[in-house]
């Protein structure tokens, strides 16, 4: 792999953009995540995850074994939104600012 | 033996991180920035990020918000790119006594300088087509937007560092010791005094605080969010709960739970957010989630931000709020006018600890 080396298919990030992060201080594949988005995509680090783990752990100098797996996000596979909300009870837990907001009774300034 | 420093800032978030770099600013060196993990991993790094304004309330809080949005197309200019876009924000509502409220919001914002429109259902349906014709009406005001967390945390950071801040990364503070004149912190990896200390720890906060022997009312408030595909562009506003990301993801949820630390995502939240989707923009049913995530929402007991000095410890002062993104580049402006000249340019004595006492 040279630098250019698209590693995280999903996001296109390469072996720079990893490198750049951890230069920066990332440790962990989610810390590294966090700034490069690798494993963000649609595959959710499926197929980047070995990849990339090995290369955090090289330029560590670490063992593969000693970097953490990414936190693993429902729904696990992409799954569409009609799908989701058909199988729900109405009701919701979502709330609006527009609802929670207080607006002044005049005194209040 | 310790490692001197004149400034240490506990918590490298998008709070901590904002203080470093304007304090960087104007005070060349000298500044260590502690985080217990690599910033991000916390609350800056599990958000919607929008730069929100409108209604927030009351209103004097409201003009706070609005002061800070307002650095934030300068921050930009300063920092690099954050993706920052004012979008305008958009509040869709779906029954009339909703109009009556939207309406004396938008009166109470204007006395502080806030325009808020109360758009009619053709108006917002030609803003937002996207959006479901069975909306009433909105509130929208063009100050609103939403930025790149992870940009911007990452950007106040290599700004903060060119300026000559330290970071310590993975090391946490295990305690805290007011001597005469300074303060000495113990971490895992070894000893630090300094003669201003800043609490940033978001929601650690109150951890933190009680190193010093301070009951400082903060606790975590989970939020959950998901995530759909890459869409194409089709969403030009940040709504209320939902916005289209520039990179064509749309993120969707705007809860608010009490689970302690627990950042799990639960099936309910996602089957209940999936139905407001759908509510609100009914192509999105053939969208896929790829993820969701939780955050814990840095929330002070009476929900407004903790900012200043922390009175009968000298040098001593806090930065705790939920909201931060909205407020990280007033809150840093502010804490570092206050390390560097004593005094703020705008009063924030509303913003006092001592409300508590």
């Amino acid at each position: 792999m040279d630098k250019s080396t698209i590693v995280c298919r999903c996001e296109e990030i390469t072996v720079e953009d990893i490198a750049s992060a951890v230069s920066q201080g990332a440790e962990t594949f989610d810390d590294v995540k966090r700034l490069t988005r690798c494993g963000m995509g649609l595959c959710q680090a499926k197929t980047c995850r070995i990849v990339i783990s090995e290369l955090i752990a090289e330029m560590k100098a670490k063992s593969a074994a000693d970097i953490s797996v990414p936190r693993l996000r429902m729904p696990l596979r992409p799954v569409p939104i009609g799908v989701l909300a058909a199988n729900t009870a109405s009701g919701s837990f979502v709330r609006s600012t527009l609802a929670e907001a207080e607006p002044d009774e005049g005194q209040e300034k | 033996m310790s490692r001197e420093y004149e400034t240490v800032i506990i918590g490298g978030g998008v709070i901590g991180s904002g203080i470093a770099y304007h304090l960087s600013e104007s005070k060349s060196d000298g500044i260590l920035v502690i985080d217990k993990n690599f910033p991000l991993s916390g609350s800056s790094g599990s958000t919607q990020a929008w730069v929100w304004v409108h209604t927030k309330t009351p209103s004097w809080y409201g003009e706070f918000s609005m002061y800070s949005s307002e650095l934030y197309g300068y921050l930009h200019r300063k920092i690099g790119d954050i993706e920052f876009i004012r979008t305008g924000g958009i509040c869709p509502f779906f029954s009339e006594n909703e109009r009556e409220h939207a309406k004396s919001l938008a009166e109470s914002q204007a006395q502080v300088g806030i325009e808020i429109q109360v758009l009619d259902r053709d108006e917002v349906l030609a803003r937002e087509p996207a959006l479901s014709d069975k909306v009433l009406g909105a509130t929208y005001s063009r100050i609103d937007g939403n930025v790149n967390p992870m940009r911007l945390v990452e950007q106040y950071m290599k700004a903060a560092k060119i300026n000559g801040v330290t970071y310590e990364y993975y090391n946490k503070v295990t305690d805290i010791e007011k001597k005469q004149g300074s303060f000495l912190v113990t971490t895992e990896k070894g000893l630090f005094t300094c003669k201003n200390l800043v609490l940033s720890a978001g929601v650690w906060t109150h951890e933190v605080g009680k190193m010093l022997g301070l009951d400082i009312p903060v606790h975590p408030v989970r939020g959950q969010v998901m995530i759909t595909e890459p869409l194409a562009p089709f969403m030009k506003y940040t709504l209320d709960g939902l916005r289209q990301a520039s990179n064509g993801e749309v993120l969707i949820g705007y809860s608010r739970e009490e689970a302690g630390f627990d950042r799990s995502t639960s099936l309910d939240f996602i089957g209940s957010t999936a139905n407001f989707a759908l509510a609100l923009v009914p192509d999105l049913a053939k969208a896929k989630i790829v993820r969701s995530f939780s955050g814990l929402r840095v929330m002070p007991k009476d929900e407004f931000p903790i900012l200043g000095p922390i009175p009968g410890i000298e040098n001593l002062y806090i930065a705790a709020m939920h909201s931060g993104i909205t407020l990280s580049p007033l809150a840093g402006t502010l804490i570092s006018e206050l390390i560097t000249e004593g005094e703020t340019s705008i009063p924030i004595e509303r913003y006092s600890i001592t409300r508590f006492a």
